[in-house]
């Protein structure tokens, strides 16, 4: 049985006195896997240590079954995109897409690297200097250097930071088809909606955390069915119409603050059925109605919250 | 593999203005020398200033100073913007990238000091230049900043403040301690480089050791330094 191209073992990694990573353990093999998280959740620091540019406090990072620090042949098989600047600005795109294939001792380097700038749309620019492409471009080189020698592995910090909509929609195919042809392709990303379009499946990252693991589809559901807290202004009657809501079984709580009702439901959709007849019924006239700590930060927050519950 | 790294390097170290502020101390000795040549008086000892100014100007404090620079830079400078990430992310041994920055480092220093000893050598000297007085303080030259290079290299990958660390070694240790301790010049590596012009030039002071072991002990330097930069590329912490 062939080893997995990543596996971590309980791994740590702090600096000082900062944590960046708690005990984290995961196996991939196959396919595109998204690894997402909050800015500062730990995710460059989980690319570096596949990456092999850092190396775990505490545990054990396998490439493919090796420490790619101490086995560095192991880097034919591995294709990275860095969050960093695209190397050396002072070369022409084809020349950074060539070296990279000859220092991954590409036999037709010339060849590789052609094939490699038309995958990514830069083939008619390959002789401008990397320095002078735009932000979108520099990615895409980055991108050029990371798949010229066809490597079994892809670890990209962020890829489509910087790329219009149609760049993004061309990169996500891109990868998400070299996952369908058996490819490793971890991705970083701190945007779900983006991840879900190529990642079969996720790992989300809190605090340097391992909080969630699983099918895209499953990630989904468990953000979806989060209790949510809402809150809500009406014009009079919001005592009444917080009674009225607390006496059904769409709301878990309820609470008047300056005025307005905030409540916490776990089924936003029988909220939203339920709300018009209880105003109605409490003779209050309902002038905003929105969620409260709906965004990402919020999310990751439930998330970990949900996997301390579970004793991680 | 290491030739289209050297290359690569190589552009890098000499495309920035750096160079040119380097090419002008590289000057500094020639253009001494040529002032020399222009005011020197009658019956000067020629065989002395161009002695004095190979061991106590060039090798010293030039060759040093831009081996330094460039040793640092070779490493130093991808380790600053990441772009040392797209090197070492490759299969090539550790030890054959950080062979491939010191030789570049090394060529950009001699490409800036061997034309400027070669000019200091023919100002001074005038008719009395041999084969012999130009060859062995070159030797020492070239000896001395290869080792300056990889210690240099090695410095970079080491610490977050190689230069400095670089001047201070240069200028206190080697530039004032040695010169009065002479237990001290045995960890200098501009003594060993000195060691080789005592060949050809009268000596102010005796050398620290013969020019056989002085080129042994140069060699080991690079291989030990060499040896900690690709150790530090394996273990250290990267951008």
């Amino acid at each position: 049985m062939s080893d997995p191209a990543i596996e971590f073992s309980g791994v740590s990694r702090w600096y000082g006195d900062t944590v960046s990573l708690a005990e984290v353990s995961f196996s991939i093999d196959g396919g595109v896997i998204g690894l997402l998280g909050h800015n500062g959740a730990g995710k460059s620091t989980t690319l570096r240590l596949c990456g092999g540019f850092s190396s775990p406090s505490a545990g054990r990072v396998r490439i493919f079954g090796v420490d790619p620090r101490r086995h560095p042949d192991v880097y034919r098989r591995i294709g990275i995109v860095p969050d960093q600047s695209p190397p050396w600005p002072f070369l022409a795109a084809r020349e950074v897409v060539e070296l990279s294939a000859r220092l991954h001792r590409v036999a037709d380097y010339r060849a590789a690297a052609m094939r490699a700038l038309e995958t990514v749309d830069l083939a008619d620019v390959a002789e401008r200097p990397v320095g002078e492409y735009s932000h979108g471009m520099r990615q895409r080189a980055k991108l050029a250097q990371a798949l010229v020698h066809d490597p079994d592995l892809l670890l990209l910090d962020e890829p489509l930071n910087g790329l219009d909509p149609a760049q993004r929609s061309h990169v996500i195919e891109i990868l998400s088809r070299l996952g369908a042809e058996g490819r490793t392709i971890l991705v970083s990303s701190h945007v779900l909606h983006e991840v879900e379009r190529m990642a079969q499946r996720v790992l989300v990252l809190v605090n340097g955390r391992l909080v969630a693991d699983g099918s895209t589809a499953g990630i989904r559901r468990l953000i979806s069915e989060r209790p949510r807290r809402v809150r809500i202004a009406t014009d009079g009657g919001a005592r009444a119409l917080a009674r009225r809501l607390l006496a059904g079984p769409e709301v878990d709580s309820v609470g008047i603050v300056d005025g307005q009702i905030e409540l916490e439901t776990s089924d936003p959709s029988a909220l939203a059925r339920a709300l018009p007849s209880a105003a109605r019924e409490a003779d209050a006239l309902l002038a905003e109605v929105q969620p409260v700590g709906d965004d990402l930060e919020s999310v990751y927050a439930y998330l970990h919250a949900r996997a301390r519950g579970q004793g991680r | 593999m290491i030739g289209p790294i050297i290359r690569l390097t190589l552009r890098a170290l000499l495309r920035q203005k750096r160079a040119i502020m380097l090419a002008l101390i590289a000057l500094a000795p020639a253009v001494t020398a040529g002032v020399y040549a222009l005011a020197r008086p009658a019956g000067a000892n020629v065989l002395d200033f161009y002695s004095g100014i190979v061991q106590q100007l060039f090798v010293p404090t030039v060759a040093a100073l831009i081996a330094l620079v460039f040793g640092v830079s070779a490493f130093g400078d991808e380790r600053e913007d990441g772009t040392i990430l797209y090197l070492v992310a490759t299969p090539q041994p550790r030890i054959e990238l950080v062979i491939a920055k010191v030789a570049a480092a090394w060529v950009a220093t001699l490409v800036l000091v061997v034309p400027s000893l070669v000019l200091t050598a023919a100002f001074a000297l005038e008719g009395r230049l041999t084969v012999a007085r130009l060859g062995w303080p070159l030797l020492g030259v070239v000896l001395a900043t290869l080792a300056y290079c990889a210690a240099a290299s090695w410095l970079s990958l080491r610490t977050r403040r190689p230069i400095i660390i670089g001047i201070i070694y240069i200028l206190l240790w080697e530039g004032s301690i040695a010169t009065f301790a002479a237990s001290a010049a045995k960890l200098s590596i501009s003594a060993y480089g000195r060691a080789f012009v005592a060949h050809a030039l009268p000596q102010a002071a005796r050398p620290v050791t013969g020019a056989l072991t002085a080129a042994v002990v140069l060699v080991a330097v690079v291989a030990i330094a060499a040896w900690g930069a690709a150790r530090a590329l394996v273990r250290g912490e990267l951008p």
